[in-house]
């Protein structure tokens, strides 16, 4: 099933042979990927149910907790993945249209708001590490760190886990988006065979669709 | 990677030979084999592990183990046996194998990311395994397949390992699951509609449904543990605030659906065997069809059942026990489909049928003592004692392996061209039905007695039950051997088979045994369906070629 | 199937739209957040998110312009995910039977819920004491004694030696007086549990019922009162016959405190 032979002609291409066309297969990677995204709903949903329980039987703890996160720190992360949104739904319709430059160019362009999302994240991170700011068997925070409960440390372990495995995902996102960013400089796609850089786009999107709930969860309401 | 038509005349174990065509293929049937083998070999495995365990319990007090490696053995024993036997056995291999067939496919949608899922399931398994030779010199894991917190995160730093090996054997399920939905939803042939996909499938598919909402959450429940016991996040662990009881919750919102994971494709084979040795059409098609989506939706809303001694709310208790009784429901509708297609029907007594019986027995008493369990006033009384142990392994066993074992003698001549001998096939039958109920059934009394499980001794007075129990386990075991003797012995030796030698209607049965390939030599267009039989179908011609 | 049919594409002017409409509201989110409106905080920033979310999911992950099929497969996984949490919090918040008012300390309620005593001289047994002692025996004692007294209960199957069996009078180690009774229940005695927690009149109470099994003991002496500390001259038995015991709900609920004050 060799893809590497690609049509100029978007209509036909190759398609692996047990599939009945490229639409077929196109489809069938399409209903793939969004089974794929249902288990990542699951996956993370349930640390947000666990938060959500957290939250809902240590209300003021968490409040109070969610003060030391940085809200300036946090929209900005916002800002990046929503512009790389963009930026991605570009990269798929000019891969669309056939548009090899800008193709390239936009995937660059998610990625590199990819890194400046990890260079914020990094930034928080280590701030929380020098004040003490851990995951809650770890937690050293004094003075105006100082937790005041369990449940003040548990918000931590909460932000950081749901925070790290976040971010986790978008450095897979990275490695994915450079793999496509290769193969669309080598002119691979057309209207009739975009699928892996859809494909791609589905998980970004995904990647910020979690951001989008995490944000305010954690650094918003607390 | 390319394939392409096999050439005319070979089929699909002959057309490309050798040990790397195999590690590199993208046939599912091929793919199908590789798993049938490894689950096999994980089933003796953890056989092992339940032998030692009953020697143990020849008697009260040490017998050949002492309490620590008694705790060792029960843990992997359920691993192993969970999340490396029973839970990949059906799907992954019979159904990798007879799936694409039955549709009239080619192959899975996505065969690349079936043979990648079949590295996954080894990779979990050598995780988990390896972790019995104890991780930088701490001992292997010791607190059962349930991994309850706070043990779980106190204890030795090896339960990382088997945690890691369940998350990676976890998506090889997660990811064959999203396989079969898609290619059952895009890849059937012309003519095959809704209402003409056989049952198998009907099951194959809820089954999916279920192993990529359900495991999922396993998937995150693991990795907090480990998180727990790396960087102590807390959020199970009383010490820091948090809940022990939440990771329960977690758990078993995975692991009770897992165990319709094992049951409903067992329902499936169940369901295909039974009109071909009945020789009758499948009684309420779309009542097991649906009672199939059914059982999976129920499923995921009982799962604190499993807690209702947890220290879990009164409310939390009432309702789940409320709802546990619903899944009685479809499967009720699904055994009396059964027991309705074999009256007034042409019953013959080949192996596949035997174990279809064996599966009527061991599950009805399963499924009833389940009942038994999910009421909460009972429940008190019986939870973690051996009325419990003997319920699950009735269930599991009763459903996953008699249909297993039924399905393999079933899919047998197909898979291989051979015929096993029906001789050899009853006697193992009734071994492992005799060693089985032996076991086992001595199990509910003891629990009922008060017996607790996971306990390293016993009072005195449950020396005489435990020792037919453990007999019966031996006999059990050399069952299963033989089974596996003279199924390696037809493999070899066995006589060829025809095409088609139970006369079955499936459209699996109506290519070559065994089939070329890409499975049909042309796509085929699905005219009947698949069940049926009437008085003037042919009866199977020559088993032989 | 075609090859040839045009998928969607969608303009970029619209992607550039939504993307702007995603930024404003996150700022809108930002901004709402100064506000406290309660329990609604959650709400609003719920609804933000989730409006956020559906402009991504149609739009950028193209559902509006695809098969329904896909939109369904998607919205299932929530569905199933509200399940999880729906059922769980059947568990995680309504846990304990002990409801405070705000501000109210747990001790408080802890000494307010001992019952006051209700019968007088408890050791003299009458009607209601026998009576009451028979519903004490019934919830505590029965599944072991067995509810004839005969040592038979359900439980008693694991236990070795079996428990005792009442209608026999001989040979009780630690004597048949009521007061030896009352003493067994406090201390525990092998394999019985000690069953401090039950009030001095329910111990007494019990005591009572029990001798009903067997024939009359003998009356306790003043040195049988001292053993187990209680004053025969007094109304309820004296200051040790004070409630020392919290409903088990309760100390449950310290106990946790407790372990969550240790930091």
């Amino acid at each position: 099933m060799s893809q590497t032979v690609v049509s100029t002609d978007p209509g036909v291409r190759h398609h692996a042979h047990h599939f009945d066309s490229a639409e077929h297969e196109f489809d069938s990677a399409k209903q793939g990927m969004w089974l794929f995204l249902v288990t990542e709903v699951l996956m993370i949903g349930a640390i947000f149910v666990a938060f959500m329980t957290f939250r809902g039987l240590y209300l003021e703890d968490f409040q109070a907790a969610h003060k030391l996160l940085s809200v300036p720190l946090g929209a900005t992360n916002t800002v990046i993945l929503i512009t790389s949104s963009v930026t991605m739904v570009l990269g798929v319709t000019s891969a669309q249209r056939k548009q090899k430059g800008l193709t390239v160019l936009m995937l660059f362009l998610t990625f590199l708001l990819a890194c400046g999302f990890l260079i914020v994240k990094y930034i928080e991170y280590t701030g929380k590490f020098h004040h003490g700011i851990m995951p809650a068997g770890l937690y050293t925070g004094v003075n105006e760190f100082a937790a005041s409960s369990d449940a003040f440390k548990l918000f931590f372990s909460f932000y950081f886990v749901m925070t790290g495995i976040h971010a986790a995902h978008v450095v897979i996102g990275m490695g994915l988006i450079l793999w496509i960013m290769r193969r669309a400089a080598r002119g691979e796609f057309t209207g009739g065979y975009y699928t892996p850089v859809e494909l791609v786009g589905f998980y970004w999107h995904f990647v910020d669709l979690v951001w989008i709930f995490l944000f305010p969860m954690l650094y918003l309401i607390g | 990677m390319t394939t392409h038509a096999s050439p005319a005349g070979t089929n699909y174990l002959n057309w490309e030979k050798g040990i790397w065509s195999w590690m590199k293929t993208l046939d599912h049937k091929r793919i199908g084999l590789m798993y049938l083998a490894s689950v096999l070999f994980f089933f003796f495995v953890g056989g092992m592990f339940a032998m030692i365990i009953r020697w143990e319990h020849l008697s009260g007090g040490p017998t050949v183990i002492n309490q620590a490696t008694y705790n060792q053995m029960f843990t992997y024993h359920g691993v192993i046996m969970v999340f490396l036997v029973v839970i990949p056995a059906i799907p992954a291999a019979l159904g990798n194998f007879i799936l694409p067939m039955m549709l009239g496919a080619k192959d899975v949608a996505f065969p690349r990311l079936n043979l990648f899922s079949y590295y996954l399931y080894v990779a979990g398994a050598i995780f988990a395994s390896s972790s019995l030779f104890g991780w930088f010199g701490n001992p292997p894991a010791d607190t059962g397949w349930t991994f309850y917190t706070p043990y779980s995160i106190r204890t030795s730093p090896t339960v990382i390992l088997v945690l890691t090996g369940a998350f990676i054997a976890g998506f090889s399920s997660i990811l064959t699951g999203l396989n079969f939905i898609v290619t059952i939803h895009k890849l059937r042939a012309p003519g095959l509609t809704w209402g003409k996909l056989p049952l198998f499938l009907w099951a194959l598919y809820a089954t999916s449904v279920v192993q990529v909402l359900a495991t999922p959450v396993l998937a995150i429940t693991l990795l907090l543990l480990i998180l727990e016991k790396v960087i102590k996040i807390g959020i199970f662990d009383a010490a820091l605030g948090g809940d022990p009881v939440l990771f329960q919750h977690f758990f078993w919102f995975y692991s009770h659906p897992a165990v319709y994971i094992m049951a409903l494709p067992a329902f499936g084979i169940i369901s295909e065997m039974i009109p071909v040795f009945t020789r009758k059409p499948i009684f309420g098609y779309k009542a097991i069809a649906y009672s199939s989506f059914g059982i999976a939706l129920i499923a995921f809303l009982v799962w604190g059942h499993h807690m209702f001694v947890s220290g879990q709310s009164e409310f939390a208790n009432f309702t789940f026990s409320l709802l546990t009784m619903l899944v009685a429901v479809p499967t009720g509708v699904k055994v009396f489909s059964w027991v309705g297609t074999m009256y007034k029907g042409s019953i013959s007594y080949e192996a596949p049928m035997l174990y279809v019986f064996g599966f009527l027995e061991l599950f009805m008493i399963g499924g009833l003592t389940g009942v038994f369990l999910g009421t909460l006033a009972i429940d008190v009384h019986l939870t973690q004692t051996y009325f419990v142990v003997a319920h699950f392994h009735y269930v599991m066993v009763g459903s996953t392996l008699m249909a297993l074992i039924g399905g393999m003698h079933f899919w047998f001549p197909k898979m291989f061209g051979k015929l096993y001998n029906e001789r050899a096939a009853a006697v193992g039958f009734w071994m492992v039905l005799a060693g089985f109920n032996l076991t086992f059934f001595p199990q509910f009394i003891l629990g009922s007695q008060g017996m607790p499980r996971r306990y390293w001794s016993y009072l005195p007075e449950f020396t005489f039950l435990n020792q037919v129990s453990s007999w019966g386990s031996f006999l059990l075991g050399l069952g299963f051997l033989w089974i596996a003797i003279y199924l390696a012995y037809a493999l070899l030796k066995g006589e060829r088979a025809s095409d088609n030698p139970w006369g079955s209607l499936g459209l699996e049965w109506q290519t070559s045994t065994p089939p070329p390939l890409e499975n049909f030599a042309t796509t085929p267009t699905v005219k009947e369906w698949s069940y049926d039989y009437r008085p003037g179908t042919p009866l199977p011609g020559s088993k032989t070629a | 199937m075609s090859d040839h049919k045009q998928h969607h594409i969608l303009s970029t002017r619209l992607a550039l739209t939504i993307g702007a409409v995603l930024l404003s509201l996150t700022g809108f989110t930002v901004y709402i957040a100064h506000f406290d409106f309660g329990r609604w905080n959650l709400i609003v920033a719920l609804l933000v998110a989730v409006t956020k979310a559906m402009l991504v999911c149609l739009f950028f992950m193209n559902l509006l312009y695809d098969k329904k099929e896909n939109s369904l497969i998607f919205a299932t996984s929530f569905f199933f995910l509200a399940i999880f949490f729906t059922l769980l919090a059947t568990d995680v918040f309504f846990r304990g039977p002990v409801k405070l008012a705000k501000g109210q300390a747990l001790y408080l309620v802890a000494t307010g819920a001992q019952a006051k005593p209700k019968f007088k001289r408890p050791w003299v047994a009458t009607p209601e004491l026998v009576a009451r002692g028979k519903k004490v025996f019934t919830q505590n004692c029965a599944s072991c004694h067995g509810d004839q007294g005969l040592g038979n209960g359900p439980a008693s199957a694991s236990i070795n030696p079996k428990p005792r069996n009442f209608t026999q009078n001989d040979d009780w180690k630690k004597g048949r007086k009521v007061t030896d009774i009352f003493r067994t229940l406090t201390n525990g005695l092998n394999q019985m549990p000690s069953f401090a927690s039950l009030s001095p009149e329910d111990k007494w109470a019990a005591a009572h019922y029990v001798q009903t099994f067997g024939a009359k003991a003998a009356e306790p002496a003043p040195a049988d009162f001292a053993l187990i500390k209680i004053d025969p001259n007094s109304e309820f038995g004296g200051a040790a016959a004070t409630v020392k015991s919290i409903p088990i709900d309760v100390a449950i609920e310290l106990v946790v405190r407790d372990a969550q004050r240790k930091n």
